[in-house]
């Protein structure tokens, strides 16, 4: 194939790119936790309620990637215009991923359910990615929250092509580094064996004897829920020791 | 072609690693040169294509005020960036709106094609049941070469619709196929590279029609 260009060498000094301090770094991290759930069997599961063609092409980068001999991975996208919750909490398994891009509501308004399914990631037992521009999430509202700065909504979804672009690439440099692909000890910010434990539970049903059964990243259990106002199913808890200790609805509407 | 190998960064380790510190920072360095590559190949592109957008843009706005509608089409990624085509022409953060269409969304249409004739023709055939001489035929390839991109435009041009094709690499055949009227090469052979150009000359190509048709219906 004849090229007439040069633009195959080794990228220069970087730098001039306009992202948020901290987006390779994110990246990075991010990749390596995609690369571990792939490893392990997870699937997944892109959204983009704004944008739903990007959705689409993270799906067709990791199931069909355009560097061949590259792996197929499992990706899929959520149909769109569904309810992203409901829909979401139907199929995901523990140990699957959810990428969404998406903007915060209320500029994006598809960011209010959005930051719905970020929040129950940890119930669900998923690894939560969220690429987007504008008005960046509070902290911890995901797992990987990968950021840019602008406003401008067509200077953003030029670079979400990017920054899902890098994350394909760098999730499959991972898989070359087989030793990194076991999650690292105690990473937890918790330590289970010392049983200081505080699970986030989502609510499946409540009996009426003050028990509920409830949905972890470990499947589903029963618990004691007279400690706290009698939950809705879908609420999150926190689950210590077999009870359910605080509600993490309060202050939501 | 040269495979853009994730490999060539990074040598082979054994399976005992287990410090992910030097992995991490090497992976951030590999994105930041590469974000930066995107983004000299971004305004390389944009810069060379100027006129070419300009040309392209003032084409478009006549069909548009002449009623014409936007057909967007293509393969994988490039099929995602039909949408985005039909996305920033219908739903602008700016201006008018203008009828656009991505041949890819009707997955009745797409399989019923396939399964009957064949893929080659899942655009053509969309084409000729809507294309109109006023109309427009976007199509978008990394490659240049995909052969069911070749046939419609070869529909369009026979339907009198104006044919603008977007491609990677030096064109491929798109480049030398004589019912496309016009080809917006980005030079690069990478395919990621080359769709993030892509995605930019969406938007300008988006904008150079919104600057002309305004102009008009302002006059």
């Amino acid at each position: 194939m004849t090229l007439t260009h040069a633009d195959t060498g080794a990228a220069g000094a970087g730098g001039d790119g306009p992202y948020e301090q901290g987006l390779t770094e994110d990246l990075a991290r991010a990749a390596l936790a995609l690369a571990r759930r792939f490893h392990a069997g997870g699937t997944m599961w892109c959204a983009s309620p704004s944008w739903t063609f990007h959705a689409h092409h993270v799906a067709v980068e990791f199931v069909h990637p355009v560097i061949m001999g590259k792996r197929a991975l499992p990706a899929v996208v959520v149909p769109p215009g569904a309810d992203l919750v409901a829909s979401l909490r139907a199929t995901v398994r523990p140990g699957d991923m959810v990428v969404v891009v998406a903007g915060t509501a209320p500029s994006d308004p598809g960011g209010a359910d959005v930051a719905e399914v970020m929040r129950r990631g940890p119930a669900w037992g998923v690894e939560t990615v969220w690429i987007g521009a504008g008005t960046r999430p509070p902290a911890g509202a995901a797992d990987h929250v990968l950021w840019l700065g602008t406003d401008d909504p067509l200077v953003a979804s030029e670079q979400f092509v990017r920054i899902y672009h890098l994350l394909w690439e760098l999730t499959h440099v991972c898989f070359e580094h087989s030793g990194l692909l076991q999650p690292d000890l105690c990473e937890e910010e918790v330590c289970i064996t010392c049983s200081d434990e505080g699970r986030t539970a989502e609510v499946v049903a409540v009996d009426q004897g003050g028990d509920a059964v409830v949905r972890t990243a470990e499947g589903r259990e029963r618990i004691d829920v007279s400690l706290i106002d009698p939950p809705r199913p879908g609420d999150l808890v926190l689950v210590h020791a077999g009870s359910a200790i605080a509600s993490l609805e309060e202050g939501r509407s | 072609m040269s495979p853009e190998a994730t490999d060539f960064l990074y040598p082979f380790i054994e399976g005992d690693e287990r410090d992910s510190v030097s992995l991490l920072a090497d992976l951030s360095a590999s994105a930041e040169a590469k974000w930066a590559h995107s983004e000299r190949l971004r305004q390389e592109t944009l810069a060379r294509c100027d006129d070419q957008l300009a040309t392209i843009g003032e084409a478009m706005a006549r069909r548009f005020e002449a009623g014409g509608q936007l057909f967007a089409f293509g393969n994988g990624g490039s099929a995602t960036d039909a949408d985005d085509v039909a996305q920033v022409f219908t739903r602008p953060p700016r201006g008018e709106p203008l009828p656009a269409r991505s041949l890819v969304t009707d997955h009745a249409v797409l399989t019923a094609l396939s399964n009957d004739i064949g893929f080659d023709v899942v655009f053509s055939r969309q084409l000729e049941a809507h294309g109109g001489p006023d109309d427009i035929a976007v199509g978008l390839s990394t490659s240049g070469n995909s052969e069911n991109l070749l046939v419609a435009f070869r529909q369009a041009a026979k339907r009198g619709m104006l044919t603008v094709g977007l491609a990677g690499y030096d064109g491929g055949q798109m480049a030398r196929c004589d019912e496309l009227q016009h080809c917006l090469v980005v030079r690069s052979d990478s395919v990621h590279r080359i769709q993030e150009s892509q995605a930019a000359l969406i938007h300008a190509l988006w904008s150079a029609v919104q600057s002309e048709y305004q102009a008009k219906g302002a006059a």
